[in-house]
């Protein structure tokens, strides 16, 4: 496990999707929600301020984070599903699934190592987002952080955990039908279906919109109606998506 | 008298189709320790079926298949990880990765056959070497040519020593230079004790390296050329085309069931 763990990291190391994924993740969303939340605090009255004030929950820090949190709820399922696809998927897609076939370290602890690579690669961007917000709201005014700071911060870490959860079933999906493509339009499905439900109003108990809720993509409202519960659905979907990937590897006629 | 072989791969009366294609029809093999073993047959006559039955990637219809790395004999579906420590192979797509150099390449083909840090990393470099790889060593496998990802591959199929060698065309891609030098690795190989079995079209490389050349053809055994033998292309043709003659004129269900009656009148 640990040789398949040494040449998974060095390869997502290497791999131009993650290194996008991963400036996307840590720098560009806590400037994106700085950015609007100095609007939203502003007297403009522009469109985009119009957009972002009803986005922001509270005061300060905590709305600034949690305005962080409801981005990190759409693009880490986004990134991490893009790039779970592509780790898993590429094997298929350039026909090296083959060479990883008939070796000491079996197809599952292949698949596994996969899996742990990018979920540390997805928590560590989730936790230098968290960092690299703090010169973001120093920046725009927002003051020392505050027991309201540390709060928001422990509800982003949440839903980037969950969030990287449940993209793991999209390991299973690349395996089946054989290439990262087809895991990214499976993921491009579920960003749709998510949003159709969230609008039917049964957003609560679908795992996929329930942490968006929580961070307040809803509103105050329906953050506050989302139940401990709820969030931990995505824990059972991660895990039952993670080892049924396994389970196909070790299995399956995957040449 | 020859010593009694050593038998390191087995496949027993193997069968294996695709829907309704009949990939191998009932295939018997035997690979030797310390030798090559060719397979030479047509596009499509079940040369990487067998092998990919071989390392257990795909599993028979029918029949058995059993490797032997010192063991004792198991079945290479679901075979434990002290029998892939001693097999290495090259089945098409090379172990080869566009963002990895090819050093990197090789010592993680290294890593995942079982060597630690340090045999990985002398490993990587003997084999470099022997292949003549050093100048593209910190080079990106992206901006290889296909005969280098080849070689690349070879290399990644030898780096641990292996007992068992399964290898499919793996000199197609080859300039000349490069065909010698994956010629000369096999025969090394066998000479230390490896049994190999390679595939390939070109029957002249095979007659340089193999010490036994079994053709197959339409999923079947058709029988053994003799690499010593003159004229190994018109022997093969003849082969073929003889199997070729039986299929033909051997009557179809349908036409066996409209000529009896005429028949039986």
């Amino acid at each position: 496990m640990n040789a398949a763990l040494g040449v998974e990291a060095l390869k997502l190391y290497r791999a131009p999707a993650a290194r996008v994924a991963t400036a996307v993740l840590v720098l560009v969303l806590p400037a994106v929600s700085a950015a609007m939340v100095a609007v939203a605090r502003s007297d403009s009255d522009s469109p985009l301020a119009a957009k972002a004030r009803p986005m922001l929950i509270g005061t300060g820090w905590d709305a600034y984070l949690g305005m962080l949190a409801e981005i990190v709820s759409v693009a880490m399922l986004l990134a991490v599903g893009i790039v779970l696809s592509w780790v898993v998927g590429r094997e298929f897609a350039e026909g090296t699934v083959g060479a990883l076939l008939a070796l000491p370290t079996s197809p599952r602890q292949v698949l596994r190592a996969k899996l742990v690579v990018t979920l540390v690669w997805a928590l560590g961007c989730g936790l230098v987002a968290a960092v690299v917000a703090i010169p973001g709201g120093l920046a725009i005014g927002l003051g020392a952080p505050d027991a309201g700071a540390l709060r928001a911060t422990v509800r982003l870490l949440v839903v980037a955990v969950l969030m990287t959860l449940l993209a793991l079933p999209l390991a299973w999906v690349a395996t089946v039908l054989r290439g990262y493509l087809s895991g990214i339009s499976t993921l491009l499905g579920i960003v749709v279906i998510t949003q159709i439900v969230t609008a039917a109003g049964a957003g609560g108990w679908f795992p996929y919109a329930a942490p968006s809720l929580w961070a307040g993509m809803g509103g105050a409202d329906a953050a506050a109606a989302i139940t401990p519960v709820q969030l931990l659905l995505a824990v059972p979907v991660g895990l039952v998506g993670a080892w049924a990937a396994a389970h196909r590897w070790q299995t399956a006629e995957l040449v | 008298m020859n010593p009694t072989p050593v038998v390191r791969l087995r496949a027993t009366g193997v069968a294996r189709a695709f829907g309704t294609e009949q990939a191998l029809a009932g295939v018997d093999l035997d690979l030797h320790a310390g030798e090559v073993h060719a397979l030479v047959g047509l596009n499509g006559a079940g040369k990487t079926t067998l092998m990919r039955l071989a390392l257990g990637m795909l599993r028979p219809d029918t029949g058995t298949v059993r490797v032997d790395v010192g063991n004792g004999p198991v079945d290479p579906v679901g075979a434990p990880s002290a029998t892939w420590r001693h097999v290495g192979h090259l089945i098409e797509t090379p172990f080869t990765y566009p963002e990895l150099t090819v050093r990197e390449t090789v010592r993680s083909a290294a890593r995942l056959r079982g060597l630690d840090r340090a045999a990985a990393d002398a490993a990587t470099s003997q084999v470099l070497a022997e292949l003549a790889l050093d100048h593209w060593a910190e080079r990106r496998a992206r901006t290889l040519s296909l005969g280098n990802r080849q070689r690349v591959g070879l290399a990644c199929a030898v780096v641990h020593d292996p007992q068992v060698l399964v290898l499919d065309e793996p000199s197609n891609a080859l300039d000349p230079a490069g065909v010698v030098r994956v010629r000369r690795r096999l025969a090394d190989a066998a000479h230390r004790g490896a049994a190999v079995l390679v595939s390939s079209h070109h029957l002249d490389e095979m007659a340089r390296v193999a010490h036994r050349i079994t053709v197959l053809h339409r999923g079947r055994v058709l029988g053994a050329l003799d690499p010593a033998g003159a004229d190994l292309e018109r022997q093969f043709f003849d082969m073929v085309y003889e199997e070729e003659d039986a299929v033909a004129d051997a009557p179809t269900a349908r036409e066996t069931a409209s000529t009896s009656p005429r028949s039986a009148a």
